[in-house]
């Protein structure tokens, strides 16, 4: 957000003497992109609710792949198709990457970094597979009360 | 047994029999446990005190040590044989030291919790006759407990009263006194102790701790007195309340999900550059090991392979076939994941009733045989025909599997002897429902004690062929496994960095995996839990063919 006002004001600062601004983000989305491509998640899902166009921009799933995989190697091409069938990558960050990471962040060792993925990766996909067992119309296999497996990676941190 | 005799009173102390015989309860007031007064393991050792005094006198014992630490005076007058005469009484021995010194003790973080006001109230009080904790048994009113419950779930530390620490030592005496019973056959003086510890367990706090512990193998034990070793409505659970609580022990608690984790990365690294694999699950339930397998298999350099999957598990009652749906579920990921996958549903209520035949192995593929918690349901010995142990690992060898993954619950739970067995069985649920604590997730945490419950019941109650759950530790499995013809295949260390980052993601800082030769165990506080290892059949040698 901060980054998108300094720019702002950058390209308006040349033509301040007309107080009326010649330079509106959301003519130029591709810049909009590059911009919304550094956010973290947090701020990403607030870019989200500014405006439509916005909200449309930030629900395109490459900005939350990139998230996922921001301070890793590029992961093989396979890996997408995988993750798009188990639900995305949004779902996929904040179900699972964003609570592992901060989860481990106290006592992540830098090579880590890629088990963590692929870890989040495992979890999503057992949270994906008990979702369709309470989707099925059979719904005896697994109570929908039950919170699925990634629940337990919502509760507070027990310091 | 005797209550304090008020006649020693008078000759233990002449000194400071006031002080002494002030802070002491009145003898002749209403208890209800009389006869178990006197704690049994210091009366061994010549001394007597009340079980209910015990916390006290450990205190006085060492605000008397500090006091003679810091006391500038001249001992010499406590060596004095008169004033001492009974020191076998410690509770008036150690009160009538303390007399002597002229100085306040010493400890100014010694508190008692005041159980009837809930204030602390500082000891330095100790000659006072205060309402005291005998006298206050029978006023602990629920909101108190409750209050506690509460503390206890907010701190997430166990705020135990002075009475309540007592009553869960006496309950655990309590408990070896009626086990030995039953050992001797004694079923009169164990049901008796049943009775009292019963009784005993209202004043302890059963929703945490030793209390709730203790309350599972009350039952477990009144099970085995009156409704006699057979199993009847423990092992009569149907097969869909199994699964739902295996599912929720799933959640629960870090254990299976370790379990299931340290086999796929097995498995999945035992497959490298197979295209045609196999695997064999002898406790399909819900199939929850499997999604992660197959995730990471279709993510594999150089693409997924075929995989099929034979899921064992006991028959369905209502026509159902829950194996089938499982198998759809399984079928359905791998087909959004795109990996060819192909499911078989074996049903078998027992394992010694699989036959190989029915896996249909094909020979060209890889096999991976799976055993999370199953195989020592196969130790019981039966006289009239072959250890079914034997029989299983005998065709598993057949099969010539890959790999062979085997988890199984890191305890001695098979020995002959009961005592021995309920003992370990008692430490070792005691750890696991600390364990347990650190979930707070609901249905998840209730349901699970519950499947754990069902073990304890096993373990304790049950007998013969109704006893199935047969924990041994890792090192029997090693000696059993290598003489049927198996050799070791260590775990690695991405299983082991892969373990310890899963444990991390708990909340609970108690965890701890450890790799021990080759094998991980997940244990709780450095005590071993659940272990995990990894064998591969032995080849028979140059001179047979390879199958």
């Amino acid at each position: 957000m901060v980054q998108n006002h300094r720019r702002e004001d950058h390209e308006t600062g040349g033509e301040n003497k007309e107080k009326r601004p010649k330079f509106f983000i959301n003519d130029h989305v591709d810049i909009l992109i590059e911009i919304l491509e550094r956010l973290d998640g947090r701020s990403l899902c607030i870019a989200a609710s500014v405006c439509r166009l916005w909200c449309t921009i930030a629900r395109n799933d490459s900005l939350w792949e990139n998230l996922c995989f921001r301070h890793v190697s590029p992961p093989p091409s396979s890996v997408r198709s995988v993750v798009l069938a188990l639900g995305g990558y949004k779902r996929l960050y904040t179900g699972c990457v964003r609570p592992v990471r901060s989860r481990l962040g106290r006592v992540r060792r830098a090579s880590w970094a890629r088990d963590e993925v692929q870890l989040s990766l495992s979890l999503f996909c057992v949270d994906y597979y008990e979702r369709l067992g309470g989707s099925n119309s059979n719904g005896r296999l697994v109570e929908k009360s039950s919170p699925s497996s990634l629940m337990f990676l919502c509760k507070p941190v027990n310091v | 047994m005797v209550l304090y005799d008020s006649a020693t009173l008078g000759g233990s102390c002449s000194g400071s029999s006031s002080s002494s015989s002030s802070s002491k309860p009145p003898p002749l007031q209403q208890r209800q446990q009389t006869q178990q007064d006197i704690d049994g393991l210091l009366a061994g050792a010549g001394y007597r005190v009340r079980s209910s005094e015990l916390r006290k006198v450990a205190q006085r014992l060492e605000r008397l040590e500090t006091a003679m630490v810091n006391s500038p005076a001249d001992l010499s007058q406590l060596a004095s044989d008169t004033i001492h005469y009974n020191p076998s009484d410690l509770a008036s021995w150690v009160d009538s030291l303390l007399s002597e010194f002229t100085q306040p003790p010493t400890c100014p973080s010694e508190f008692i919790m005041d159980p009837e006001t809930n204030q602390t109230v500082v000891s330095d009080a100790w000659t006072t006759a205060e309402p005291h904790m005998p006298q206050v048994h029978q006023n602990i009113s629920y909101q108190q407990q409750s209050l506690n419950n509460q503390l206890t779930v907010d701190n997430q530390l166990t705020v135990v009263t002075a009475m309540e620490e007592d009553s869960g030592i006496r309950l655990v005496h309590m408990l070896m006194t009626c086990a030995e019973c039953v050992q001797r056959g004694d079923f009169s003086l164990a049901t008796s102790c049943l009775e009292d510890m019963q009784g005993l367990l209202t004043r302890v706090n059963t929703v945490c701790g030793i209390g709730k512990v203790a309350g599972h193998f009350i039952d477990a034990l009144s099970r085995r007195i009156f409704q006699g070793i057979g199993g009847g409505s423990i092992n009569g659970g149907s097969a869909y309340e199994n699964e739902i609580l295996y599912h929720h022990f799933y959640e629960a608690c870090p254990y299976l999900k370790f379990a299931h984790f340290t086999a796929n990365q097995a498995i999945l690294e035992a497959f490298d550059g197979h295209d045609c694999v196999h695997v064999v699950d002898f406790n399909l339930m819900h199939g929850l090991q499997w999604p992660a397998l197959i995730q990471a298999l279709a993510l594999r350099p150089g693409g997924p392979p075929l995989l099929r999957l034979t899921g064992i598990g006991p028959p369905s009652p209502d026509g159902r076939d829950s194996l089938r749906e499982i198998g759809l579920r399984l079928a359905e990921l791998a087909r959004s994941v795109n990996v060819r996958f192909a499911f078989r549903g074996v049903a078998a209520s027992r394992l010694e009733d699989v036959k190989p035949w029915m896996l249909q192995v094909n020979p060209k593929e890889s096999v991976a045989v799976n055993s999370i918690m199953q195989l020592h349901r196969l130790l019981g010995s039966d006289l009239n025909r072959n250890s079914p142990i034997e029989t299983v690992l005998s065709w598993i060898r057949s099969l010539n599997p890959k790999i062979m993954t085997v988890v199984e619950q890191e305890a001695n739970h098979n020995q002959p002897g009961f005592l021995d067995r309920f003992t370990e069985a008692l430490h070792y649920y005691s750890t696991m429902f600390d364990s347990l604590e650190a979930c707070t997730v609901q249905p998840n945490k209730a349901l699970a004690e519950i499947y754990i419950q069902r073990e304890i019941a096993n373990v304790v109650s049950c007998e013969g062929s109704a006893r199935v759950e047969r924990h041994e530790p890792l090192s029997k499995w090693r000696t059993r496994l290598s003489g049927a013809g198996f050799r070791p295949l260590h775990l690695g260390s991405n299983a082991y960095k892969q373990a310890s980052m899963l444990l991390t993601l708990f909340s609970a800082e108690g965890y701890s995996v450890e790799e021990n030769d080759g094998c991980l165990t997940l244990g709780w506080h450095s005590r071993p839990l659940i272990a995990a290892s990894a064998w591969q059949a032995v080849s028979d040698g140059p001179a047979d063919f390879p199958a």
